[in-house]
């Protein structure tokens, strides 16, 4: 039963321990869509564990997973014991949401190309000139066209989180997932990386976005969210948000030490 | 003094028959007693006279007894023993001229002649003399490479994957195999497929046991230089994989993989350079490769130049492999390269 305001992504009761410690900490989120979420908090507090659950590179303890109306990911044995679900359903999952990491990761051994092209041409099985049609178009995209034939080692580390949003973006995912993208940047190359998500806000791309940049939180977030120890501590629309920050002790200081 | 005459006459002919028939014994005597005298002047260490001596065995055409080849061959070898080669050379010939085809004078006479030419002329004898039968074994030892290098990365890469595997039965065996094989010396191992697993009823001809052996052998030992290679690939390269929606061996074959060639060209030339060597190994169960041919031609001549051919090839072998393994390297890290 679809309906247009039913949200793209539900999460209930989201828990994640690593041993003794627990990282994510029964958290519910709903993302409409072409929403766009912003997550902010302490470093620790959980933000990137989340995220990475949404994309079962971790697996949960508690809570469930819904994407467009379907709960997925986990199954149940006949012991009742709850595991992640069979390779190729967490395959065809992950294949729809895009996840662009901190440290780029990009294939090194590939081409820019040869990085884009390779979800469309193993994971969907697309032929060579398909592949490459929608490589060179997500490449435009990100600006990045005159550098298809280069390798990632030459490229500076703005260049390499454009291609990798590419890569993700050539597999025409439903849902974007941005894990502290300008973490690992030169404060001048921050800006080319955001004007690509940008112009994907624009196109009405659903995005979660896990930053410590506040000016682009405050800009292009429908909602921001508050992360600390494992829970959200507040959301709200940025003007909200950032209007009632003095209520909250913690997030004022968080964000008198980073702004 | 008719009487007289003829008692002379009749004494000197008694006497003349009486020599006649005694002659040929006092002559053998006389043999005897020169080559005691030889012997004599040698045991003292006095070559000279013991040649001046055995001199004194005069020539003969119907050489019976064979008193005169013998004296001239002991001549001849005397002078060789002093250096004096080209007297030796002419008490041979002497004997050569009676007997053309006197087997200890012609050999004798090739060794004096060889001692006579450079060495370098006589090295390079031998090096043709032995080089075919040296050359019939490289290509055994070339061919054992070869099939190991095909057979060892596969079996190397099936390990690897083995032993990272969360299938637990698959990763005790390999972990077992790698145990096994790497724990013990690769000679054990030859000996036991080729001479142990008969008396189980498994019988192999030697090749088959020698591919086995080293394959195995090597299949471990590479197995676990690749599963180093694949940890250390950086984690996240796994999980872009994964997130763009990549099964686990699609991110091993196009991903992972393909990103750990660099880095296992220096390990795994050197474990190639090692076959190379260790397949002289396999000539402990009756392979005939480069070490048993050398082996064979050094025990049939006691000739060390046989050996030095021998390392010579394993030289070239390994210096090809060294350069062939550089450019590969260079090759596969093309990437890496501003």
């Amino acid at each position: 039963m679809k309906t247009a305001n039913q949200p793209l992504l539900s999460l209930k009761g989201i828990t994640k321990r690593f041993g003794a410690l627990t990282a994510v900490n029964g958290v519910d989120l709903d993302v409409c869509p072409g929403e766009i979420v912003v997550i902010i908090g302490p470093s620790g507090s959980g933000k990137s564990t989340l995220l990475r659950s949404v994309n079962f590179l971790e697996e949960i303890e508690e809570g469930t997973i819904t994407f467009e109306g379907n709960e997925v990911g986990y199954v149940k044995n006949k012991h009742g014991r709850r595991h992640l679900d069979t390779p190729q359903k967490i395959c065809a999952l992950r294949s729809e949401i895009g996840m662009v990491f901190q440290h780029f990761n990009l294939f090194p051994h590939m081409t820019v190309l040869g990085n884009v092209m390779e979800g469309p041409l193993t994971v969907q099985r697309k032929s060579q000139e398909e592949a490459r049609h929608i490589a060179l178009d997500m490449l435009a995209k990100v600006g990045l066209s005159e550098k298809r034939d280069v390798y990632p080692a030459t490229l500076s580390g703005g260049q390499k989180q454009r291609v990798a949003i590419a890569r993700a973006l050539a597999m025409r995912p439903k849902l974007m997932l941005f894990d502290e993208p300008t973490s690992a940047l030169d404060p001048e190359l921050i800006g080319e990386v955001f004007d690509t998500i940008r112009a994907l806000g624009k196109e009405g791309m659903t995005m979660i976005i896990v930053t410590h940049q506040m000016g682009f939180a405050k800009e292009m977030a429908d909602r921001v969210i508050f992360m600390e120890a494992g829970s959200f501590v507040a959301q709200g629309t940025p003007e909200d948000f950032f209007a009632n920050q003095m209520e909250h002790d913690r997030i004022q200081s968080f964000l008198s030490r980073i702004l | 003094m008719k009487v007289l005459c003829g008692r002379v006459i009749r004494t000197i002919l008694l006497f003349s028959c009486l020599l006649f028939l005694l002659a040929p014994l006092s002559r053998a005597e006389d043999t005897d007693q020169i080559f005691q005298d030889a012997n004599d002047a040698m045991a003292r260490g006095d070559l000279p006279s013991a040649i001046t001596v055995l001199k004194k065995v005069p020539f003969s055409k119907s050489d019976d007894s064979g008193a005169f080849v013998r004296s001239r061959m002991q001549i001849a070898r005397l002078q060789f023993a002093l250096k004096d080669f080209s007297a030796a050379t002419a008490s041979t010939k002497e004997v050569l001229a009676v007997y053309p085809d006197n087997s200890e004078a012609l050999n004798f006479l090739a060794s004096v002649q060889k001692e006579q030419k450079p060495r370098y002329v006589v090295f390079w004898e031998d090096c043709l003399r032995f080089l075919p039968n040296l050359l019939k074994g490289a290509v055994m030892t070339i061919t054992l490479v070869f099939c190991t290098m095909l057979i060892s990365p596969l079996g190397g890469l099936l390990i690897a994957l083995g032993r990272i595997s969360r299938f637990k039965p698959f990763s005790t065996l390999c972990w077992f195999i790698i145990w096994l094989f790497r724990g013990t010396p690769l000679l054990l191992q030859l000996f036991f497929i080729y001479y142990g697993l008969p008396s189980l009823g498994i019988t192999f001809k030697p090749f088959t046991a020698a591919i086995l052996g080293l394959g195995l052998n090597y299949s471990a030992y590479l197995g676990e230089i690749i599963r180093g290679g694949i940890q250390s690939i950086e984690h996240g390269q796994m999980e872009a994989a994964k997130a763009i929606g990549m099964s686990y061996g699609q991110a091993m074959r196009r991903v992972i993989i393909p990103q750990t060639y660099k880095r296992l060209m220096p390990p795994i030339g050197n474990e190639f350079i090692a076959l190379i060597k260790d397949t002289a190994l396999v000539s402990t169960i009756a392979m005939v490769e480069l070490m048993r041919s050398a082996d064979q031609m050094f025990n049939a001549y006691f000739n060390v130049t046989a050996l030095i051919l021998a390392a010579i090839i394993y030289l070239v072998f390994t210096t090809f492999f060294t350069f062939i393994f550089e450019k590969i390297e260079h090759r596969a890290g093309i990437y890496e390269n501003r």
